[in-house]
């Protein structure tokens, strides 16, 4: 066996990854979108960004937080804070969030030693808690009335790419991660945390250093949502809603895969477009059921559905050494 | 040399002393086994030099260095590691993952790849076929094999093994008393084991301590702690006292 | 002294409600090692069910529990038996079984909004508003009954795990379900009573909640939260430990009016919670939370 370790990234699905970023950074151009398309595109970037994001924590480490939200409002908040109190330009403001919510993540650290069910009850706890605190932080928020944000008509129709880079970088680091020892290590700690510090793995340091990363990539996509917004309100932005669709477009997609959460993202938007639509009303329910579902029969969501596809069609032994989930 | 020493270590759970003042040594290049009857502290003892728990006094020296209450990914640092009683092994990665995932932090870095090393030590250990199975596909055996091919990629100086041989058939055992004694020949790292299994620790051991409730009542070489007399009360004392009960 | 009087009276009768939510996920949770995250789902379905008895038939919500206590011991079963009981066990069975229950949750929730639009409701009797003095505090009616329903289902429960066959099944199982196979106990089927019970009495609990506070579809979070406080103060092992830290957490939020501002009180059960899983992890009776 030679001592070169198998690229992170493969040629093909380099050349491959780079082309569909090439594709979607001139579709709307080139097929001269609606205004309509356009924006849904945005937000369906916006939305893979954030549960790849999510999916580092629930997927990659096996800590699945119901309080996502928090770093979401708070990314979009402090972003439009900066933008409102300082005139800085958008890119600038959605850093400042990012930063803010990672250097608040680190704060969180105690949390991140509880185990499993603990951790996920903790984190409902802290979402809600955000929530209450910050509508009522009227003079950061402007409570219950949200913050209006100048309206840049410019802004809104560059931020389809914006939100592209950051999906495409978001997927790019998911997939490093995964296939890194770094992912390795993460998978180690999900299996048997203190297995893992049995053979030199300290599992505070990696899950806060995941935590950091996550927390501060959900705060950036919570930026950019604000720009896309331009209104935003606590209630909205931190509200419980906001955290389940976190699960749920990383669960519906494939838990603990590297892309599966791009799929879930797809998914969800594409429901929620038409539900809006059609009916508003059950979208929570439809949203349940597909988390029942995927439980039940097909825990890697749609990734697992897809590679059973693949392995009927395909029918040729697996390759061996390979990272699986 | 001595590589690794106790002194006085302590672990108390309320008022119950699960160690109480133990002093143990183990020189470079030997094996220690460690043998009493159920609850003398054994694994106690082993998750205190390892870091899984603190001790609530006492001293652990490695090589001269302190390394008293270091947690449990420092100590592998530092160059101890441990076995399990029950073998855990991480299911959702492959048997070459598991010990992939062990050496890339390893005590001696410019030991080589990590990944060569992983290599290296499943060939030692006898898994190189199995590189690709999962954990849950082998075998009780083949699983005590990983976790000692886990713990030796580490590179480690001091090894624990937490009763290895049980629940194997005596070929396996045969062979894994085997794997032992080149553990410490080939590879120059000083062991220290329990076991349930008197034959395997008696033949392996080059001396012998005895824990009972906690304290050390006996040391030596296998054929004198057989003999002792103490030790022959404390094992049949139990038998006794479970008997009346 | 009698505003500390009342404080003091004020966090007894709460402590009554928050025991009676604590049980069912204890007791889930002891038996099957399943944090059952519908838990506040079905509080707020026996809300709903108690409101809806008492709205559309004229049923006293107070003697509409054997009602309400008998349809969430169904929903409890049916859970179990669909859903709970496919879940693949092992090692990560952990997070399997919370978002399995998060989806029930949130399919709860989408009923109840469907069914009962999203208005927040309460239970309104003819004696809601009406109080009697307790040494010189004014303590309303609805408190003293939950109050007093709660001890009688506390006792009940007590009875129920120590005195009866069933009752010591259950127990066992907890302990050690392997066990408990091995000499003939059907493990299955006290999973299924379990779970059923366990919902039940949220259930109850929750009749007992819409005739103090009004409740939406939306409610259940803050009720699971202050449920799972209790019982990782509480602990597993007593139905007496579960009440005293349930008097604990009602005792910190009531005094807690006094030293916050008033919007932050909905916070406190979060922030206890978090308090209490960082700084408390053996519990009051032992429960290991930490690594």
């Amino acid at each position: 066996m030679t001592a070169r370790p198998p690229a992170l990234f493969s040629r093909r699905a380099s050349i491959g990854f780079l082309a569909v970023c090439a594709v979607l950074a001139v579709l709307p151009v080139a097929l001269d979108l609606s205004a309509y398309v356009h924006n849904q595109l945005t937000f369906l970037f916006i939305t893979i960004a954030g549960a790849l994001a999510w999916n580092w924590m629930g997927g990659f480490v096996g800590q699945v937080s119901f309080g996502h939200a928090a770093m979401f409002g708070l990314g979009a908040f402090v972003a439009g804070r900066l933008m409102l109190s300082f005139h800085l330009p958008p890119p600038l403001c959605w850093l400042g969030g990012a930063v803010v919510a990672g250097v608040l993540a680190l704060g969180a650290h105690p949390l991140l030693r509880l185990r499993g069910p603990y951790f996920s009850i903790a984190t409902i706890g802290v979402g809600e808690a955000a929530r209450v605190v910050f509508t009522y932080w009227e003079k950061f928020t402007g409570g219950s009335s949200g913050l209006s944000l100048p309206i840049d008509g410019d802004l809104k129709y560059q931020l389809y790419w914006w939100a592209l880079v950051l999906a495409a970088a978001v997927a790019a680091a998911s997939v490093a991660i995964r296939r890194s020892s770094l992912g390795l290590k993460l998978l180690a700690i999900k299996a048997d945390v203190d297995a893992a510090a049995d053979v030199g793995i300290s599992a505070t340091f990696y899950q806060d250093l995941i935590f950091v990363l996550s927390g501060a990539v959900v705060a950036l996509s919570g930026g950019l949502y604000a720009s896309f917004l331009s209104f935003i309100e606590p209630a909205d932005m931190f509200g419980f809603d906001r955290s389940i669709s976190f699960v749920l477009t990383a669960v519906i997609g494939g838990v603990g895969t590297a892309l599966g959460p791009v799929l879930g993202a797809v998914v969800f938007v594409i429901v929620k477009t038409y539900l809006l639509a059609s009916h508003p009303d059950l979208h929570l329910g439809l949203y349940g059921l597909l988390l029942i579902g995927v439980i039940l029969f097909e825990p890697l969501g749609l990734t697992g559905l897809f590679r059973r596809v693949m392995r009927g069609i395909r029918r040729a032994p697996g390759t061996a050494g390979q990272v699986k989930s | 040399m001595t590589r690794l020493m106790t002194r006085g270590l302590t672990k108390r759970f309320g008022g119950l002393a699960a160690l109480d003042g133990v002093d143990i040594t183990l020189r470079e290049g030997e094996i220690l086994g460690v043998i009493g009857p159920n609850g003398a502290g054994k694994t106690t003892l082993f998750s205190l030099i390892a870091g899984s728990q603190r001790p609530t006094s006492g001293e652990i020296l490695l090589d001269g260095r302190a390394v008293t209450g270091l947690p449990a990914h420092r100590c592998v640092r530092a160059g101890i590691v441990r076995t399990h009683q029950i073998v855990r092994p991480f299911g959702n990665l492959t048997v070459f993952e598991n010990v992939l995932v062990a050496a890339i932090h390893s005590h001696r870095p410019g030991a080589g790849h990590a990944r060569d090393r992983a290599v290296e030590v499943l060939e030692f250990a006898g898994l190189a076929d199995r590189m690709g199975q999962y954990p849950a596909t082998l075998t009780l055996a083949g699983r005590k094999r990983l976790e000692l091919a886990r713990a030796l990629s580490t590179g480690p100086r001091v090894l624990l093994l937490d009763e290895v041989v049980a629940g194997v058939n005596p070929t396996e055992a045969l062979a894994f008393a085997a794997l032992i004694r080149r553990v410490r020949d080939e590879r120059g790292i000083s062991v220290v084991m329990t076991e349930h299994v008197m034959p395997a620790v008696m033949s392996l051991s080059d001396r012998v301590v005895v824990l009972d409730h906690g304290k050390q009542i006996a040391e030596g070489t296998p054929a004198e702690v057989v003999a002792n007399p103490m030790v022959i009360s404390a094992y049949l004392g139990t038998a006794t006292e479970q008997a009346a009960s | 002294m009698d505003r500390l009087l009342d404080m003091a009276l004020s966090a007894v009768l709460l402590a009554g409600l928050y025991a009676t939510m604590a049980y069912g996920l204890g007791l889930i949770y002891g038996v099957l090692r399943v944090v059952n995250l519908a838990h506040g789902g079905v509080i707020m379905g026996g809300a709903y069910l108690g409101w809806y008895l008492h709205d559309r038939l004229g049923i006293d919500p107070y003697l509409s529990i054997p009602i309400v206590l008998v349809a969430s011991f169904i929903v409890g079963v049916v859970m179990y038996q669909g859903l709970v009981r496919r879940l693949p066990r092992g090692p990560s069975g952990g997070p399997a079984s919370l978002l399995l229950l998060f989806g029930v949750w949130l399919v709860l929730r989408n009923i109840a909004y469907l069914v009962f639009t999203g208005d927040d409701r309460t239970i309104r009797t003819a004696y809601s508003s009406s109080s009697v003095e307790i040494a010189s505090s004014h303590v309303s009616v609805n408190r003293l009954v939950v109050l007093g329903l709660a001890v009688v289902i506390a006792v009940t429960l007590h009875l129920l795990l120590r005195r009866t066959q069933t009752g010591r099944a259950i127990r066992a199982v907890a302990q050690n379900a392997d066990s408990c196979t091995l000499v003939g106990i059907d493990v299955n089927r006290i999973y299924t009573l379990t779970f059923g019970i366990g919902s039940a009495l949220a259930g109850v609990a929750g009749v007992l909640l819409a005739t103090l506070f009004s409740f939406s579809p939306n409610s259940g979070s803050s009720e699971l939260l202050k449920s799972f406080v209790v019982v990782v103060l509480g602990g597993l092992g007593s139905v007496f430990g579960v009440a005293v830290a349930a008097l604990i957490v009602a005792t910190a939020e009531v005094f807690a009016i006094l030293v916050l501002p008033a919007y932050l009180t909905t916070a406190v059960g979060f922030i206890l919670l978090v308090l209490v899983l960082v700084l408390r992890p053996g519990g009051l009776f032992g429960t290991r939370v930490l690594s």
